[in-house]
């Protein structure tokens, strides 16, 4: 018995299927681009079978492809001679008639569909979709709210509304209309939050006050995503707390949401929205899990300038029991970090020397070097002295390199410096280090401690005290022994802390025909300052007597990349 | 070595480097000055700069053609040292003695001299609010410091052509649709922004749609080169403009162009003898695949049919003969790898039979570059979008050219820039 059914199944199998054959080789056709032929052949099924879908569909798609969408008409026809309850074919016959520019038939259309599928959004959505597909936006509102009318509910069709009014630039009723919609299906949320973030920067307040009206969780999401796309990410975030599901795992979607919001925004607010986000989802959260997000929100913290949260952070980081032997390391380093920002260079100093031992050396060595930088913007070289006493790695010489020349000690500083080389930290710190060089270079003294007090005082911050003090140094130099160099370097400082004015005035100083390496250097930092001043015309003139005046000089290729960009040949950099 | 040594030596190769800020001093010397265009030059793309502003200023220079790969010779003239020094191009000064030398090679071999005598006043066809980056030619010129106008369609329809010699094409669709992106790019802004703009200056010079404007703007642009205007194009606006042409009184636009779809027999009714370059040509049907027709050779935006680049070759002609042909081909390089545009290439079956070719894929069913004549002007024609970046996609960052300064393909564009410059010489063949 079961034998022969084995061997009717195969049989049945086996058998020729032409209705099948024609459509697989039509598809085969529509995919190799030879959209006539498989029109042809789709045709030829839907003869035996009008209302095979398969085919239909296909049809429609090749005859799209040949731009003659019109052209299904009869066949979408014997289709629903065939199988008047099929919502599929009104489908088809609604886009047909949408080509053939006949919005009568259109409706007509979508309304018989509509009775033959009650309760369904399907046919006012194609419908609408239509006329969007012929830049009718008003006919699409019309059959939307069709649509809503006939199927009694004021939820159907948001989505499709909203983004029409979005379109409109009809803001209130978008904003309206997305908060309906994500209320009904919570997906639409990223949705409308990219449309309504396109919303002009002018009504951003009036949308907010609206949406504060509007009740529900949805809203709420919403406002706070938008406060937070709109600048405002710490208001976002106190709008998502307060509303917060008890369930936790609605809780973690709605922070997990937020946080997407803001991922890749590094402003302090920005921070400290995401620090607050961090700390309530490690609230939920168990475990190890639970202290990594910990220690995310404290790095956020320290990120956003507020050691007082960092700390309680990472407080809760050192009392959880479960935490895990590296995040309680990452823990005591990122405290040290927050320490070192704080000031309190000495507590710094203790906590580090009571991880010796847990961290890597060359963590380690790093934390230490730190501790050495936050005694010299104390102003005590001394202590910066002895912590780093021993430190032989490049970057510890680098560093005794610059406290050295904090010192006053020129000699010692150059060999230090040169020791160090170009690897030891990052390009920029190595770029400084050449810059230093090339400042101390033609200064002839062995010692002077007027120019590293100067420096030092530019490292604790004090931009103003610094320049000046430089510019006092280098009127007690020679302009070709060091006196030029100075000034260039004092206008760098200047510049870098925005005094555009006194940068122009140093770097102007600077270029003096008996500094002859300093002089290039000065006309091409001072052309680079003109041009970020929108002043190309002034900067191409400095930069064509630079490139006339000194030929040899190895800045000759940035001047002309310069010049490029003065003269608008160039994309600027 | 001895220190001493070491350090002449050093002096000698940072005087290689800058050849051109040191001649400053000693052109006083020098009779003339040639910018070698062979691996000599230091920034190839500048020194048409240099030559052209030459020309300008009315100094008669002279166009070397095959002789290091196509090098100027230009009477001493302090100003061009110092042009020079400021670009970062090299010269080298000449006496009279060098100069006879260089004309008797010149004489023996498959060389010639073609004096520049006027500095052709260059257009560029680009809409107001297109970005300074968004073409080759426009970056060429402004990297080469090349002075040239821009003009749109207002410019042309009431005769603005007149004032210039040579006009540049470059990605325009004159078919009018938008580079058949509508459909793909639907709602990016400067997709509207361009169907606003095409749409506003279509009405306001009377005409019922952009396609039957970009057709009145085509035959303005031919109208151009027959009265003896040079033109070139790159990318759609070569294959376009001949569609706009021979498309005369044929619907070759899909219905969001114009409001009706394209008529199915476009093909067969196509008026292939008003185009400059093609025939027999098929249009691509389809409103969503952004293929104009099998011109391109390449049908980069067609999945089914896209075709991967290779190298182009190109032509060598007789200098003393064919000047002209010659004269588009001056490069330092033969070979030069491909790069896609909307049209990349031209399919050989399409061209016309008087179309001369100065480039192509040895063995590919597609030639890149050609030229060809009309009444008393002329129109070159030149595949892709940016030569040094093969796969330009729309939102990529501007080609920087200070990075490519020896480019050989954009090289090409600028033997346009300076071949109208030309003293007209009657071609032999």
């Amino acid at each position: 018995m079961l034998a022969g059914m084995a061997a009717s199944a195969g049989a049945a199998w086996g058998q020729e299927n032409p209705a099948g054959d024609a459509e697989r080789r039509a598809f085969d056709l529509e995919r190799r681009g030879n959209y006539v032929e498989a029109a042809a052949l789709y045709r030829e099924v839907l003869r035996q079978t009008p209302d095979d879908p398969s085919a239909l569909f296909g049809l429609e798609r090749s005859l799209s492809a040949i731009n003659k969408p019109t052209d299904i008409l009869p066949a979408v026809r014997a289709a629903l001679e065939r199988s008047p309850g099929t919502g599929a074919f009104y489908g088809v016959a609604l886009r047909a008639w949408a080509e053939a520019r006949q919005p009568d038939s259109v409706r007509a259309i979508a309304l018989r569909w509509a009775q033959v599928t009650p309760g369904d959004e399907a046919p006012y959505r194609e419908w609408g979709a239509a006329a969007l597909g012929q830049r009718d936006r008003a006919e699409a509102r019309r059959a939307y709210l069709a649509g809503r009318q006939q199927l009694g509910r004021a939820d159907a069709l948001a989505a499709e509304l909203a983004a029409v009014a979005s379109q409109d630039e009809d803001w209130p009723t978008a904003l309206h209309e997305w908060v309906v919609a994500v209320g009904k299906v919570p997906g639409y949320r990223a949705g409308a939050v990219r449309t309504l973030g396109a919303a002009p920067e002018a009504i951003h307040p009036d949308l907010l006050a609206l949406l504060t009206k509007e009740q529900g969780g949805a809203a709420r999401g919403l406002e706070s995503d938008l406060r937070a796309r709109w600048g405002d990410p710490v208001g976002g975030f106190e709008t998502l707390a307060a509303t917060l599901p008890a369930d936790r795992a609605q809780a973690i979607e709605a922070l997990t949401g937020f946080l997407d919001q803001l991922r890749g925004q590094t402003g302090s607010s920005s921070r400290r929205a995401q620090g607050m986000a961090l700390s309530a989802l490690a609230d939920r959260t168990a475990g190890a899990a639970g202290s990594r997000l910990r220690l995310e929100a404290a790095q956020a913290f320290a990120d956003a300038g507020d050691p007082t949260e960092a700390r309680r952070m990472l407080s809760g980081v050192a009392e959880d029991s479960t935490t895990p032997g590296s995040a309680a390391s990452d823990a005591a380093t990122t405290l040290v970090g927050v320490l070192l920002n704080e000031g309190k260079v000495d507590e710094a100093q203790r906590k580090l020397a009571e991880l010796k031992g847990t961290l890597a050396s060359e963590d380690w060595l790093a934390l230490r070097r730190g501790v050495a930088w936050g005694w010299v913007r104390a102003g005590k070289l001394a202590r910066a002295d002895s912590v780093i006493a021993g430190d032989s790695s490049v970057d510890g010489l680098a560093l005794a390199g610059r406290l050295r020349l904090f010192h006053g000690d020129l000699n010692d500083a150059i060999a230090l410096l040169k020791q160090a080389g170009p690897y030891a930290g990052t390009r920029e710190e190595a770029t400084s280090r050449t810059a230093l060089l090339a400042l101390l270079q033609p200064i002839e003294a062995e010692s002077l401690p007027a120019l590293g007090a100067a420096l030092l005082t530019v490292e604790r911050g004090d931009t103003a005290g610094g320049v000046s003090a430089l510019e006092k140094v280098a009127g007690s130099l020679p302009g070709e022994q060091g006196g030029a160099e100075v000034r260039l370097y004092a206008g760098r400082v200047a510049r870098i802390a925005g005094r555009t004015p006194d940068a122009e005035r140093l770097f102007r100083a600077a270029d003096i025909a008996g500094a002859k390496a300093t002089a290039p250097a000065a006309e091409l930092a001072l052309a680079g300052l003109l041009l970020d001043l929108d002043r190309p015309t002034e900067a191409a003139e400095v930069l064509e007597h630079m490139i006339l005046g000194f030929p040899d000089s190895a800045l000759i290729p940035q001047a002309r990349r310069l010049l490029d960009e003065a003269r608008g040949a160039v994309p600027k950099t | 070595m001895k220190r001493r040594d070491f350090i002449a030596g050093l002096a000698a190769a940072a005087a290689t480097l800058d050849p051109a800020a040191r001649l400053l001093a000693s052109v006083g010397q020098a009779g003339w000055l040639l910018v070698p265009m062979d691996d000599a030059q230091s920034d190839h793309l500048k020194a048409y700069g240099l030559t052209y502003r030459a020309v300008q200023r009315g100094v008669r220079a002279e166009w070397l053609l095959n002789y290091r790969s196509g090098a100027f010779l230009i009477p001493a003239d302090p100003a061009i040292p110092r042009d020079a020094a400021l670009s970062g191009i090299t010269v080298e000064p000449l006496d009279d003695g060098q100069v006879l030398r260089i004309r008797a090679q010149i004489q023996d071999e498959n060389m010639d001299a073609i004096p520049l005598e006027k500095a052709p006043k260059v257009a560029v066809y680009v809409p107001p609010n297109a970005p300074p980056w968004d073409d080759a030619v426009t970056m060429a010129l402004n990297y080469a410091g090349i002075e040239f106008a821009k003009i749109w369609d207002t410019e042309v329809l009431r005769d603005g052509l007149k004032q210039y010699d040579w006009l540049h094409l470059h990605h325009e669709d004159f078919t009018g649709q938008y580079s058949k992106f509508y459909l793909n790019y639907a709602g990016a802004p400067w997709l509207l922004d361009m169907v606003r703009q095409s749409t506003a200056t279509a009405r306001a010079l009377g005409f019922a749609s952009v396609p039957e404007e970009k057709k009145a703007i085509a035959r303005a642009i031919a109208a151009f080169v027959e009265r003896g205007g040079f033109l070139f194009a790159m990318c759609t606006a070569t294959e376009t403009l001949d569609l706009a042409l021979a498309g005369q009184g044929v619907d070759i636009a899909t219905n969001y162009a114009d409001g009706t779809p394209m008529d199915p027999k476009a093909s067969e009714k196509m008026r292939w003898e008003l185009a400059l370059a093609f025939q027999n040509a098929k249009l691509e049907l389809n409103p969503s695949i952004p293929v104009f027709s099998d011109i391109d050779g390449h049908q980069v935006n067609s999945l089914d049919r896209r075709q991967p680049l290779g190298s182009f070759a190109l032509f060598n002609f007789s200098a003393k003969i064919d000047p002209v042909a010659t004269m588009l081909v001056q490069n330092h390089r033969q070979v030069i790898p491909d790069f896609y545009g909307l049209t990349t290439s031209f399919t050989r079956r399409t061209l016309k039979p008087s179309v001369t070719v100065l480039a192509d894929e040895p063995g590919a069913p597609w030639v890149k570059y050609i030229h060809g004549e009309r009444g008393q002007g002329t129109w070159t024609f030149f595949g892709g979008h940016d030569p040094e970046d093969p796969q330009h996609q729309i939102g990529d960052v501007p080609t920087d050219l200070s990075l490519h300064p020896h480019s050989p393909g954009y090289r090409l564009i600028l033997n346009n820039v300076l071949f109208p410059a030309a003293k007209k010489k009657e071609l032999k063949t």
